[in-house]
């Protein structure tokens, strides 16, 4: 299997490098990152006013937050669920399925070599620039900072698993593309990206706990910030193991179908 | 006249495609409802935990995001341009669309018409009544044609800045372009943009106008007379924004590389 | 008069140089380097009014870069163009309501509807009056036998039906310049001779010019009495199709099998003193190359004979040969040289 394993390698090396072409997104990128910190930052001071503390966040630690979650963004976002769409909508797929190698295992290798280029170039170059500019907090326990590091992998793992399942839509929808920006909308709110799910009330906070969106974002925000701390990290490194694991459930069914699909009714 | 008989003519053969997809229709205006939703949720759940954003009520920064609607809907079903870079430049049918004698950029316009975005506008509308209600603010006879006004000059800005961008298209070499990037900003025109620092300010208002797409026109109709001149300006700058958008799609164009070899 | 015109046109791409590995790509994402390729390089012709010319010459010749500037879709670097009347870039939309353009790898057709309906939205989209709309129609439909198609969505022809309806889509509005970009591609004998024939017809009835770049060489020998040859931009040859094979042609090749065996000095010296080349395989084997201006039964008359021959085998070179030659050498400005040097 040495030989499969090295053409996977390439799929994350040949994407690093087609993401290094693209110039104009790449500068693009960092500022409308650093304007989405921006008003989100002005956004909660004018929320907090003179108070203390709302759901659970201080002032301080809501800023902190903000801009870690958006530089988390920055690495684990990707486009895959339009490729695979592509893909099938313009019946390129059909080729995927008679190539040595598992069109899904692939995507997520394309994914990881953005991901691994977003990492290095957007992320950290970021995180850095949003320092200079906002009062961010880095955390001082190591312990935070592995946590939240190994959690980061594991969003842009999940995060890519919802992509695939919204793409592969495409296989039983003509035109998924209001789907597709649904799923977006839903990810940023319902990860805690924009809101951090504490804020949200009661009952939908409720609902949230139940679903994986909160394991994107909100779950390695709050390690990065200190309000998960010690053994309460492994608690919610595991619920994000869970719908790592729970995920590839509905992958596996909806690739099935999908092939199905495609055999019957031809390309 | 022969532009406005097109426009007809591609609706025609719009309803034609969509029967053959009917499901399709009813899964994107659902996904577009939600999306919508999930947008009025942060509304909710910000203002559950504050009483006002920068001096703006709960019900007034809504109706600001009903007045967003209109436009906004009107904009997607007449230009879209999602995915220009990748069906146009990339698969190069703009070769096809270059030799058809109408301009190229119309030709595109009315190839993507969406019309089942029209039905977010009309709840935008539902959704200003509701909460111009709840503010009681009263009903005027110039509310009408002002209204139509400012939202079609809303889109006109909207569709200035995108077009703008969607012409760096044929500059760059990525397929998806920078568009995708924006979307998070183009929100941000409807909240009140004065609690926001003077860059973002000055970026949302003269840059990437998003602030006239939203909070300033509304403005008007909530009263609020601070903004009262930025609302006034709304028709100018979808005018100006609408030029640079055509003026840097003419460039690019020209530019035009063509797919292949 | 003269249908296009076009005088030291030339088309530079700046072609991004990607530097190797991931250093070089990084150094990319900062400073990036171009080179500049010319695509189309200071070309120069004409064609008048009724003409079928054939626009021939390998992948990547500059022959699609040539016939998108032709039909304005992209700008010259330089030079002057005029086809029939405008400068395509300029006046686009007035200058496409006269030609017409297909594209034998990409549709012009709405994939999910009727035939039909296209040409509907196509009338309106070139304002052709209902009455002109629906003789043309008819005329065309009868004459490529669309009948049943047309009510069919496009994704459910066959390629050589598809290619039909597009010639239609690109003449409803009775072009009388018509650019055709390999409209044989892919398809079998049987629709690329009705389309050779349609063409032909058509050039004939309407004295529409017609510009069509292949690479079915078969093409060009049906439809073309004019062909223009680009290599790496620049055009090597223009000029009649019987010129080239005259010209270029190696004339007669005559293999001989013998029965016993002929050393090529003995068949050399059989036929000293005409211009002609032999080679062999082996002794029992050899082949002579008689130029056009040798009479092909003065070098039989010589070998016959003299030697114990048991087939003999006579065969005219073809244009595939030729350009075929042409190509290999990269130049056919110098016939003499490049075609009759490896022999002498």
């Amino acid at each position: 299997m040495r030989p499969m394993l090295s053409a996977y390698t390439d799929f994350i090396r040949i994407r690093f490098l087609t993401m290094l072409a693209y110039r104009v997104n790449y500068y693009s990128g960092i500022l409308i990152y650093m304007l989405n910190i921006g008003v989100y930052y002005f956004t909660w001071q004018a929320i907090y006013g003179g108070k203390g503390e709302i759901g659970g966040f201080t002032a301080s630690q809501m800023t902190t937050y903000v801009a870690v979650s958006w530089m988390a963004r920055a690495f684990y976002f990707n486009n895959l669920d339009r490729e695979i769409a592509t893909d099938i909508r313009d019946g390129s797929i059909a080729i995927q399925f008679i190539r040595p190698y598992n069109y899904l295992f692939v995507k997520m290798m394309q994914g990881f070599g953005e991901g691994l280029f977003r990492f290095l170039l957007f992320m950290i170059p970021g995180m850095a620039l949003a320092l200079l500019l906002f009062p961010v907090k880095l955390p001082s326990d190591p312990v935070a900072w592995i946590g939240f590091l190994v959690m980061l992998f594991f969003s842009f793992l999940i995060n890519s698993q919802l992509n695939i399942l919204t793409g592969l839509a495409a296989f039983f929808v003509e035109n998924n593309d209001g789907l597709m920006r649904m799923k977006r909308v839903v990810v940023d709110l319902f990860s805690g990206l924009v809101i951090p799910i504490s804020l949200f009330p009661g009952w939908l906070s409720g609902i949230m706990q139940w679903l994986p969106f909160q394991a994107i974002t909100y779950l390695p925000g709050s390690v990065f910030t200190g309000r998960t701390k010690g053994t309460g990290i492994l608690d919610v490194f595991g619920i994000q193991l869970l719908w790592f694991f729970g995920l590839l459930l509905p992958i596996y069914l909806m690739w099935r179908a999908a092939r199905k699909r495609l055999f019957v009714q031809g390309g | 006249m022969y532009y406005i008989g097109l426009v007809f003519e591609y609706l025609k053969n719009y309803m034609k495609t969509r029967l053959t997809y009917r499901a399709d229709f009813w899964v994107e205006v659902i996904s577009d409802l939600m999306t919508q939703a999930t947008n009025l949720v942060f509304i909710f759940v910000v203002f559950g935990h504050t009483d006002s954003l920068g001096g703006w009520s709960e019900a007034e920064v809504i109706f600001v995001y009903g007045f967003f609607m209109v436009p906004y809907g009107l904009f997607s079903c007449f230009v879209n341009l999602w995915n220009f870079g990748d069906r146009y430049i990339v698969k190069g049918e703009m070769d096809r669309i270059l030799t058809r004698p109408a301009y190229n950029l119309f030709q595109i316009f009315l190839e993507n018409v969406d019309p089942p975005s029209l039905i977010g506008s009309l709840i935008g509308v539902v959704i200003m009544i509701a909460s111009g209600g709840q503010l009681g603010l009263e009903f005027m006879w110039w509310h009408i044609p002002v209204m139509l006004l400012f939202s079609v000059s809303a889109m006109l800005i909207y569709s200035g800045v995108y077009i703008t961008l969607t012409s760096v298209s044929f500059y760059s070499d990525s397929p998806t372009g920078i568009i995708p990037l924006l979307y998070n900003i183009q929100n941000y025109g409807r909240y009140p943009v004065t609690i926001y620092n003077r860059f973002i300010q000055v970026l949302l208002t003269w840059i990437l106008p998003f602030a006239f797409v939203g909070v300033y026109p509304a403005s008007l109709f909530l009263g609020r007379t601070e903004m009262f001149h930025m609302a006034w300006l709304t028709p100018v700058m979808g005018g100006v924004f609408l030029a640079i958008g055509v003026v840097s799609w003419n460039i690019g164009v020209k530019r035009y590389r063509g797919a292949g070899s | 008069m003269k249908a296009i015109e076009v005088e030291h046109l030339s088309k530079i791409f700046k072609v991004q140089q990607n530097r190797g590995g991931l250093k070089g790509a990084l150094q990319d994402l900062f400073s990036r380097q171009y080179n500049e390729v010319a695509a189309v390089d200071d070309i120069s012709f004409s064609i008048p009014q009724g003409e079928i010319c054939g626009y021939i010459g390998e992948n990547g010749a500059g022959k699609s870069t040539t016939i998108k500037m032709l039909t304005g879709i992209l700008v010259p670097t330089s030079g002057r163009l005029n086809v029939g009347g405008y400068v395509p870039h300029e006046e686009r939309e007035k200058f496409v309501r006269n030609i017409g353009v297909v594209f034998g790898q990409r549709s012009q057709l709405w994939w999910d509807i009727g035939v039909i309906e296209s040409f509907g939205l196509l009338r309106k989209v070139y304002g052709v009056p209902e009455q002109d709309y629906r003789k043309r129609l008819d005329e065309l439909v009868q004459r490529l036998d669309l009948g049943e198609l047309l009510s069919r969505p496009v994704r459910k022809l066959s390629l050589g039906q598809r290619m039909r309806c597009e010639l239609v889509a690109a003449l409803l509005h009775n072009p009388s310049i018509v650019f055709l970009d390999e409209p044989t591609i892919g398809l079998d004998i049987i629709v690329k001779t009705e389309i050779r024939e349609f063409l032909k017809d058509m050039n004939r009835q309407y004295g529409t010019t017609i510009l069509l770049t292949t690479h079915d060489l078969q093409d060009i020998e049906a439809l073309c009495s004019r062909v223009i040859m680009l290599d790496e931009g620049h055009v090597i040859y223009d000029g009649g199709l019987d010129t080239l094979k005259t010209r270029w042609g190696q004339g007669t090749r005559v293999t001989f099998r013998f029965g016993a065996a002929c050393p090529l000095d003995r068949l050399r010296l059989l036929t000293g003193g005409l211009d002609v080349s032999w080679t062999a395989d082996n002794e029992l084997h050899a082949e002579v190359l008689v130029p056009g201006e040798v009479n092909v039964s003065d070098v039989l008359a010589r070998v016959v004979g003299q030697a114990e021959i048991t087939d003999i085998k006579i065969t005219e070179t073809t244009t595939d040969e030729i350009v075929r030659q042409i190509y290999r050498s990269g130049s056919a400005g110098l016939p003499e040289e490049s075609v009759r040097a490896p022999h002498a």
